[in-house]
């Protein structure tokens, strides 16, 4: 097993472990039994230079089981602890927790804390891919693209926010159930995006950023109070795009749009289990974001060229999705789509009900998709005119390099 | 193959007034009987049970509620596994880590009338 594996191994244990121990101790101890966790893997890591045991995960697990004792031991002597262990026979409640399916349901409690709406919605991504994910502050800070102090920053916030309003760990119920399943697939969504349309270089963070909303989106469906349609909309969802992943960068690592993908790279397996989800995400009267979003993400996979899309089912998708969840990027999308099929009457009305301003960051997309539409339609001197607007807003290098090589373009006919 | 209860009896630890460290190696070795059993396969369940004893008794229904310090002995929990006979379920009680405290494991059959 190479160190690539291991640093994997822990990663995806380190998430399960804490989960468990916060089960016996509580969140209030979270601090220390992060600690504990992070020991066992330094511990394991000296001992496996010699010989990596024959069952890594079996090893860890029953590591941790020895740390609830050294954690026990660190709490009996703050004098506020209560000690749950009595006896030796507390050991079997406290192996039940250990088993597969109590796994589980722990790393579920923990999904829902990081959800819990004391927490700022901001706060929560990091606080899941903390303690749910295993990822270090690192390399939260790298998938990201935020500062390593800010992540501290966030980390800490979360932790005061669940000890100052003593946040139970469980799953809530009822009504409350529902709320937070939202802001929970909220989160899974976000961290995939992040994941999928990051523009880091370290592929193996975005692939494993995608990889775990999944694996947490899985956990969603496999227990019955958290199987919803929308549930399973968004792992559709997630499934379409990944099929994509790969084919998404090129040889040079430079991102490739849909129009210049190889879609011989796509992986169909995976669309054919998004296929299945869908399946099942549309057993509902009413459909969510997810399920218009995994329907688009399907429309465009379904199509043998990009020539081939069926533009006209896409934008009736879109104009579904900002009438369910009105967004100026969805404006803007429509306006594209609409000069894909050379309806540029239809696509202006799309551009004037548009802010800009609204766009904030992406602002620059409008200004290089009002640059394309004026190109389209002979106005060279306009498309000029915005697509140096757009250079100047763009912060990523290889969307500007994109950018900069169509002004070069537009330039020499112009 | 039959199901089997093994029922701990006995004193806790914290009435016995041990100190962290013994009880923390009775821990890792009740652990390690646990891993055991279900590396083996015969582990099918198990439970512990807390201290408090609410006891109801006689045709009053007289009700006295105890700790496990002030009762002789205590039943802790009991674990539930597979085995042939009361023979193989012996050998496994054999890793009980408590006997020198005097604590006791008492194996019973789980009854069935499908036979």
């Amino acid at each position: 097993m190479n160190d690539k594996l291991v640093d994997h191994l822990f990663r995806h244990h380190s998430g399960k472990m804490v989960s468990v121990l916060t089960r016996i101790f509580g969140l209030k101890h979270l601090d220390i039994i992060e600690d504990a966790v992070q020991d066992t893997f330094i511990k394991a890591s000296i001992s496996w230079r010699k010989e990596i045991p024959k069952h890594p995960e079996a090893w860890l697990t029953k590591a941790a089981k020895n740390r609830v004792l050294d954690i026990f031991r660190a709490l009996s002597t703050q004098k506020k602890y209560q000690s749950s262990i009595k006896t030796g026979t507390d050991a079997i409640a406290i192996n039940e927790l250990f088993l597969d399916s109590e796994i589980e349901d722990a790393q579920l409690r923990m999904i829902f804390t990081a959800c819990h709406p004391k927490l700022d919605p901001r706060d929560r991504i990091s606080f899941a891919l903390k303690t749910v994910s295993g990822f270090s502050i690192k390399e939260i800070s790298t998938a990201l693209l935020t500062k390593e102090e800010t992540i501290k920053k966030r980390l800490s916030r979360a932790r005061k926010a669940i000890q100052t309003s003593d946040i139970k760990f469980h799953i809530p119920k009822g009504k409350a159930l529902q709320q937070r399943l939202e802001s929970v697939m909220e989160v899974l969504y976000l961290i995939f995006n992040e994941g999928f349309h990051s523009n880091t270089k370290a592929h193996l963070v975005r692939e494993d950023l995608c990889g775990e909303a999944m694996r947490l989106c899985q956990l969603l469906l496999r227990h019955g109070h958290t199987r919803i349609p929308e549930a399973y909309a968004l792992f559709a969802l997630m499934c379409f795009h990944s099929a994509r992943l790969e084919a998404k960068i090129g040889v040079n690592n430079e991102i490739l749009d849909l129009k210049q993908q190889d879609r011989s790279l796509w992986h169909f397996p995976l669309v054919e289990l998004g296929n299945t989800m869908m399946n099942k995400a549309v057993k509902t009267d009413t459909f969510s974001c997810y399920h218009y979003e995994a329907a688009i993400a399907a429309e465009h996979l379904r199509a043998r060229s990009f020539e081939d899309t069926d533009w006209q089912k896409i934008l009736q998708w879109y104009k579904a999705l900002h009438n369910l969840q009105p967004m100026p990027i969805h404006l803007l999308t429509m306006a594209v789509i609409c000069m894909q099929i050379k309806d540029y009457e239809r696509s202006e009305r799309f551009f004037q009900q548009i802010n800009p301003e609204d766009l904030e960051q992406r602002r620059y997309l409008y200004n290089a998709a009002k640059s394309d539409f004026y190109a389209e339609t002979n106005k060279q001197k306009s498309a000029l005119k915005h697509l140096e607007i757009a250079l100047a807003n763009v912060n990523n290098t290889s969307e500007r390099d994109y950018l900069q090589k169509k002004y070069t373009e537009l330039l020499s006919k112009a | 193959m039959k199901n089997f209860m093994m029922i701990f009896v006995g004193k806790e630890y914290t009435d016995l007034g041990l100190s962290p460290e013994d009880m923390q190696g009775r821990m890792e070795k009740w652990f390690a009987w646990g891993s055991k059993m279900e590396k083996a396969g015969i582990l099918r369940g198990g439970e512990a049970l807390t201290p408090q004893i609410r006891r109801v008794t006689g045709e009053n229904r007289t009700v006295t509620d105890l700790t496990s310090a002030e009762v002789k002995e205590i039943v802790g929990g009991y674990y539930l596994v597979e085995a042939k006979d009361f023979d193989e379920v012996q050998k496994i009680a054999e890793d009980f880590p408590d006997y020198d405290l005097g604590n006791t494991v008492e194996i019973r059959e789980i009854m069935v009338f499908d036979k």
